[in-house]
């Protein structure tokens, strides 16, 4: 029947092994094959791409199965090939496997989840979450975001380069969330953290700064746009400044600036001399400030 | 208008810049007669017959006619002419300043009449009438008592003023969360802050009419400048009735008022009334000459006194 | 840990927002339904929407069960309905579908809240609509529910944040969150 019929295979028919646990596999011979070459499982040469594997490993079960372990799976590499003597001399492949190698996924850790306000577009949020996944695998290993509320299971978000995103954000609804790592050789949870989102906005910084010196000398009147509007949540403040080539900020204390405002009046300025602004805000509820905002310059009145 | 035949004083409405004329009660068209206004001897001019015509009247003809008969002064008829406009459409505001007990509405006549008007009001919610209880010490004010809240259909109040020359309507509706305006806060004093020199408290009370602020909590803004800037400076504050300016630019008197809004619904409140209040300045010490000689060296390091903030290094700070 | 306080601000936050999605979608259906005096009489699909309405005393006076009941039974029949909103109608502008979308897990999330909450005080909660969707109507009749919809959706967001306000007054915190853990949650 003009192809060669195979002598023989190996199970498991391909492996994705642990590094961190024994792994075997077995050499069945066919019968055809005992019939047409008196061939043997104590004929069988197992190698590791073309090294053979030493003897040490192998045991015969009968005499059509070879079975060959490794408690260090670290020596493993594709393929693993079962080989047998012809004829006592010649060697001939009978089967071979694709061996991966890797660890199963530890337990994704520091899971976090921080709100974008977005600059543009029609969703006005997003939230990322991150976490960190632990030692790297060397194998194909999915890491998903779920989210949940009491009563509704959300959509998977599956992860990317250890973190996720969604532009489905409700506020003031406590959203449980966790990561499901999963590869061939196993799947584990992270802990799960419930929060609500409002409270991981990162706002918009304020916009359009502008300083006005008016009729009082040693001060300048900041103004700005803010351009989170989300009620009942208001916005506190930082502001800092400095002379123009000085490296040293100076902070208005936060205290001062703990009210939703758009102006503040900065004091003790140094009378005609040149200031650079900046400015940040944190929702009344929030954990991340803003980035600064643009710089805006800024001369005060001569006394 | 129908004349009265006696000497009982009679009323006689009249359309401004219209002609009028006024018959001598119940004396012959051809008798001779002399007319009075005010007391005062009206000429022949004016008469005819008996009775007296009045060209394209104005208010000051408004008055009281007497009609003598011939020459013996005995009196035939008193007619008391007033002179108006049938009345324009009214102006009618309603408004909800003691939410949610109810909501009054007033209204003025924009064109007066010069003559006596009635009002009549109906107010109609969900097909239903609704009494509007006249208000025994404002004048054209009546007060509705809400017996349900949070009514998504319209409140339709329809006001006709009538007097002698004619009426007229007006009607407006509205929703129950839209007339929402609580009255200005009250009590509002603004005080400087010992050892502060940018510091000014300021508390307030809710408004007195304001009849469930636990239910129905207010918002407030706050807006103050010194004297001698135009620009306001503004502050919303979500709860509470107190609040510490922490710019106000030192030695400078500043004004300060405060409104008032329900946390959902309805508008601004007008400002409060205006207060005055200059931050807390250190007193003058008592020159002399070693004191004198400190305060030179004082006043020459203070040109640029570094202000009670934080200065940090330009190492940034992350925020987050 | 979904708390009173989180509900009292939820419900003032979908107020907040209804203003300006209710504007946007009333402007979408056009005139008359966009005009400020629009006062049109409420027909029979309307009435399906439970009503905010309630007698001055009686709100006063309900019992915090009744309270967090009407709220639920009328956002379960609001959901139901607002699912069906863009559904029929060809709402053209993706944003306004997108705010409607977004609108509508919020809320959700809203009647979630309120029976998260109503079950840690341990009360019953109340039954939900089977079938919530609309009877097939004409174009017109359709905006006009919706009209009625929006508007009685903007009543009981406005009586919630009064009903929230309440409740967190009156319920302790520890209440909420004791039975809430004890639901491992």
């Amino acid at each position: 029947d003009g192809y060669a019929r195979s002598c023989g295979y190996i199970t498991p028919e391909s492996a994705v092994v642990s590094l961190e646990s024994s792994f075997t596999a077995y050499c069945i011979l066919s019968d055809y094959c005992l019939d047409y070459g008196n061939l043997r499982a104590d004929k069988v040469i197992w190698r590791i791409q073309t090294k053979v594997v030493p003897k040490e490993h192998y045991s015969i079960i009968n005499e059509t199965v070879s079975r060959v372990t490794f408690n260090d799976t670290s020596i493993l590499a594709s393929p693993l090939t079962c080989n047998i003597l012809v004829a006592g001399s010649i060697e001939q492949n009978i089967y071979g496997i694709q061996v991966a190698l890797g660890f199963s996924p530890d337990k994704p850790e520091n899971l976090s989840c921080i709100v974008h306000q977005l600059q543009t577009g029609r969703k006005k949020y997003s939230q990322t979450c991150t976490w960190e996944p632990g030692r790297y695998t060397f194998l194909d290993t999915n890491y998903t975001l779920k989210s949940r509320w009491p009563n509704e299971e959300f959509p998977d978000c599956l992860g990317a380069n250890n973190s996720c995103t969604s532009t489905a954000v409700v506020f003031f609804v406590d959203l449980e969330v966790w990561v499901e790592a999963k590869n061939a050789l196993g799947i584990v949870e992270s802990d799960r953290i419930v929060f609500d989102p409002i409270k991981h906005v990162k706002p918009l910084p304020p916009s359009n700064l502008s300083l006005n010196s008016g009729e009082l000398p040693r001060v300048l009147k900041l103004s700005w746009e803010n351009l989170f509007h989300e009620a009942p949540l208001e916005l506190r403040f930082q502001i800092r400044y400095k002379i123009i080539d000085s490296i040293n900020w100076i902070q208005v204390p936060l205290e001062d600036t703990a009210t939703q405002r758009d102006s503040f009046f900065i004091q003790d300025l140094r009378p005609n001399t040149k200031y650079v602004f900046q400015l940040r805000c944190v929702t009344s509820w929030g954990e991340h400030w803003s980035d600064w905002s643009k710089e805006v310059v800024g001369f005060t009145a001569e006394d | 208008v129908q004349q009265f035949p006696d000497t009982e004083s009679h009323i006689h409405y009249a359309q401004l810049g219209t002609d009028v004329t006024l018959q001598c009660g119940s004396v012959d068209r051809d008798a001779a007669v002399t007319w009075t206004a005010n007391s005062t001897d009206l000429d022949a001019s004016h008469l005819n017959g008996s009775r007296l015509v009045l060209r394209n009247v104005d208010l000051s003809h408004s008055g009281q006619y007497s009609c003598y008969e011939g020459s013996s002064w005995h009196l035939k008829y008193r007619v008391n002419l007033k002179v108006g406009t049938p009345p324009k459409e009214p102006a009618l505001m309603c408004r909800s300043n003691n939410y949610p007990s109810g909501f009054y509405c007033s209204w003025h006549m924009p064109i007066p009449t010069y003559i006596p008007d009635t009002f009549n009001i109906t107010v109609m919610h969900d097909s239903k009438e609704i009494v509007c209880d006249m208000d025994v010490s404002l004048k054209n004010r009546c007060y509705i008592r809400y017996l349900h809240l949070f009514s998504s259909k319209k409140y339709k109040v329809t006001l006709t003023v009538t007097n002698a020359l004619g009426s007229s309507s007006t009607s407006i509706s509205f929703d129950e969360f839209a007339i929402v305006k609580p009255d200005p806060p009250e009590n509002v004093v603004a005080k400087p802050i010992p050892n502060n020199a940018r510091r000014l408290l300021v508390t307030w009370q809710y408004p007195s009419s304001w009849p469930d602020p636990d239910s129905f909590p207010l918002k407030f803004f706050l807006r103050y400048r010194p004297l001698i800037i135009d620009q306001w400076q503004h502050v919303e504050l979500s709860d509470g009735t107190t609040h510490i300016i922490t710019d106000a630019y030192a030695g400078k008197e500043y004004i300060i008022q405060v409104a008032a809004k329900d946390n959902e619904i309805g508008t601004w409140s007008d400002w409060s009334v205006a207060v005055h209040a200059t931050p807390w300045t250190e007193e003058p010490k008592h020159l002399t000459t070693e004191a004198q000689g400190a305060e030179t060296t004082t006043a020459s390091t203070s040109a640029f006194v570094v202000p009670t903030t934080t200065s940090i290094g330009n190492s940034e700070e992350q925020g987050s | 840990r979904q708390s009173i306080q989180q509900t009292y601000d939820l419900t003032r936050y979908l107020e907040h927002q209804l203003h300006s999605l209710a504007a946007t979608y009333l402007s979408y259906l056009g005139p008359p339904f966009n005009e400020p005096d629009f006062d049109p009489p409420r027909l029979i699909g309307a009435e399906a929407v439970p009503s905010a309405t309630v007698d001055f005393q009686e709100w006063h006076s309900l019992n915090d069960n009744a309270r967090l009941a009407a709220n639920y039974q009328a956002y379960s029949h609001l959901l139901c309905y607002l699912s069906t909103m863009d559904g029929k109608s060809p709402v053209a502008m993706p944003t306004l579908r997108h705010s409607l979308a977004h609108f509508r897990a919020s809320l959700q999330g809203l009647l979630g809240s309120i029976a998260g909450i109503m079950a840690s005080l341990g009360y019953q909660l109340p039954p939900t609509p089977t079938d919530g969707t609309p009877p097939l109507r004409s174009q017109f009749l359709r905006k006009m529910d919706d009209f009625w919809l929006l508007k009685e959706l903007q009543t009981w967001l406005w009586r919630s944040a009064k009903d929230f306000n309440r409740l967190r007054k009156r319920v302790p915190p520890s209440a909420v969150m004791l039975h809430l853990e004890s639901r491992g949650f």
